[in-house]
């Protein structure tokens, strides 16, 4: 069992609130982020759910059972940190059977262990190496593999990814995904980076200014964000407002179908995704795209970021084309079934 | 499985700057250094090998190093000696320890209990000397006060504490004086890594003795043993503190050094020469240690 459930969690730090009114169940055996900028306050309910930080509020439930007073050593929850932070005097074996040895495991049920998940890890032939001499991403693998060891309920990972460089990051993150799917152990994994986030969850938890924001799949964030923040925080751009009249959105980029159940008669704040919308250099002939001229442009490697000028409006256009210059004429779509509407104004 | 991720080869390694460069910055300091303590040693080694012109003494010879070493008080001085570095040096580090603990267990509101941690530091040890014997002499503070309070008859039955047998007055005044330096050597290390690898050991179940054991003894061994080494190194070798507050006989090797270097017979000086060689033998091989210490310390990323 691995079910991990927060309940209306408030955290203090001091006079300060840092996390109020925060719900999160996470589900046994799933893979959850949570995710949010610096400073959202995830490595501090990592902590609190870790037993490191007292809840001012609220309650912690492992399996269950409510944590709340258990202190971290006998809580069945082991947190991986944002640096290694291996033990410097204990070799990567020793590093790794730490918390067997502290559960007063016998030696040899310990090896075979600690041999197990060296094998999980690749850290296979390393057993005996100082930790001084590890890579930094071996060394993050030796603190993984010591928290994998104890076959906690509910592993927790705060950003254990971002002292690595981006191709030791992919392989890393593919490497705990692997781990995840053969153990089916719970995991808390938390991150700033969204596409960290989509790559590595079964389920996201945005968290912004210390409040839980959204919760769902990857999908559902990123093509259904529940206001225009989490959309803003998943790379949203080209929010417009616009009138609901008859199905239609009427904004200044157009009119677009949106259909009636979307509030006839209210002012709604839309978006489009500058990946959704489509750029052409403007045809001679007749045509029922919005017309506009170049801003900017910004080459992004696989892709181009392009701001057009559409009358009073500035549009953000991602395209695959490195075809398109500042000042040059073009002609921008806008599916409507891509553009996502927000309740309220 | 995904494919092989990184091995030892890719391991990080870190260059200091270059050798030359730095011992050339170095080489003021060093000039002055090397001119005194090694011109000095030098000029002690001759001296105490029998090259004493001004006395009448030009003969080379390790007689005065084989008089020293083959007489009794020398080696009741030395073990004397001994005794007084290590005691004060054990007691010193044994408080030391749950102090620094206490310390980093503090937050940062607790500024006045360092700077009062601190002010030890400054304070010569001539002073806390003379406060000591002020303190704990049969005339002094205490024993007028334990007379007035009526737990004893007369400043006389006082118990001897200073220019006694066991040195106490002597270990009192360094143990006061080092365990600031030491709790703060100790502090340092806390402070780098302490903290956050006892966080993880928590998460990974050990309690609270687990932690001392397993974590913080180990995080502050290599300080603890090279301030240590460092304290052992200076009370072996400190003049001051035993000739005021020791006794008349046996004294400590730096006092019984002086008494023969200053001694009205010049064919003495030898050897109080030699036996100060001895002792700076001693305590070149303490600090040599502290160094290696040290240096495995920052090898383990325990100290920056």
């Amino acid at each position: 069992m691995g079910e991990l459930d927060l309940k209306n969690l408030r955290i203090d730090y001091g006079a300060r609130m840092i996390i109020r009114d925060f719900n999160l169940a996470v589900r046994n055996g799933e893979m959850m982020s949570l995710l949010g900028p610096s400073g959202a306050g995830k490595t501090t309910i990592l902590k609190a759910i870790a037993g490191l930080l007292a809840p001012a509020a609220g309650d912690i439930l492992i399996d269950g059972q409510s944590v709340r007073d258990v202190p971290p050593e006998k809580r069945d929850a082991v947190m991986v940190f944002q640096k290694p932070l291996l033990f410097p005097f204990m070799n990567v074996a020793q590093n790794i059977g730490f918390g067997l040895r502290m559960q007063g495991q016998p030696g040899r049920e310990a090896r075979r262990h600690i041999g197990a998940i060296l094998a999980l890890t690749q850290l296979e032939g390393l057993e005996h190496r100082k930790v001084h001499e590890l890579s930094g991403g071996q060394q993050q693998r030796v603190a993984l593999a010591r928290a994998l060891v104890l076959k906690p309920s509910v592993l927790l990972l705060d950003e254990p990814l971002s002292n690595l460089d981006a191709n030791l990051r992919q392989r890393m993150r593919e490497l705990i995904q692997t781990i995840q799917s053969e153990t089916r152990m719970t995991m808390l994994f938390v991150t700033h980076d969204q596409s960290e986030a989509l790559m590595i969850s079964h389920r996201v938890a945005l968290l912004l200014e210390g409040r839980l924001r959204q919760v769902g799949a990857p999908r559902e964030l990123f093509y259904q964000p529940a206001d225009p923040e989490v959309a803003r925080f998943f790379g949203g751009r080209n929010f417009f407002q616009g009138h609901v009249r008859d199905g239609k959105l009427h904004s200044d980029l157009g009119v677009f179908p949106v259909g009636p159940q979307n509030g006839n008669g209210h002012v709604r704040t839309a978006t489009i995704r500058p990946e959704d919308i489509r750029i052409a250099p403007r045809a001679t002939g007749q045509s029922r795209g919005l017309r506009g001229r170049v801003v900017k442009t910004r080459f992004e490697g696989s892709s181009t970021r392009v701001v057009v000028a559409c009358g009073a409006n500035e549009v953000m256009v991602l395209t695959p084309e490195d075809a398109f210059r500042p000042g040059q004429e073009v002609e921008i779509t806008v599916p409507p079934e891509k553009i996502r509407l927000f309740p309220g104004d | 499985m995904t494919s092989p991720l990184t091995t030892g080869a890719d391991a990080r390694t870190r260059k200091g700057p270059g050798g030359v460069a730095l011992s050339l910055a170095l080489l003021p300091a060093l000039a002055v250094v090397l001119i005194l303590f090694g011109g000095g040693f030098a000029l002690g080694i001759v001296q105490a090998l029998g090259y004493l012109p001004g006395a009448g003494l030009g003969e080379w010879s390790l007689a005065h190093f084989a008089r020293v070493l083959s007489d009794p008080d020398f080696l009741h001085s030395f073990l004397l000696t001994l005794y007084i570095a290590g005691a004060s040096t054990v007691i010193a580090a044994g408080i030391s320890i749950p102090a620094a603990l206490g310390l980093a267990s503090l937050s940062k509101r607790s500024r006045v209990i360092h700077f009062i941690f601190q002010m030890p530091l400054t304070v010569p040890h001539l002073v806390i000397a003379i406060a000591v014997m002020f303190m704990l002499a049969p005339a002094g503070l205490l024993s007028r006060a334990a007379t007035g309070a009526g737990w004893i008859a007369s400043p006389a039955d006082f118990p001897l504490l200073i220019n006694d047998a066991w040195g106490i007055g002597i270990i009192l005044t360094y143990v006061w004086k080092e365990i600031p330096f030491i709790t703060l050597m100790l502090l340092a290390v806390l402070r780098h890594t302490g903290r956050d690898l006892l966080d993880v050991g928590r998460t990974l179940k050990a309690d609270a003795w687990q932690r001392f054991r397993y974590i913080t003894l180990p995080i502050i061994f290599p300080a603890l043993g090279a301030a240590s080494l460092i304290v052992f190194a200076y009370t072996f070798g400190a003049f001051e503190v035993p000739f005021l507050l020791g006794q008349t006989y046996p004294m400590t090797l730096p006092v019984w050094a002086y008494k023969h270097y200053s001694d009205i017979d010049l064919m003495a000086r030898p050897e109080g020469i030699a036996t100060g060689i001895v002792i700076a033998l001693v305590v070149m091989a303490a600090v040599i240690l502290a160094q290696v210490l040290t240096k495995a310390a920052r090898k383990r990323g325990l100290i920056a």
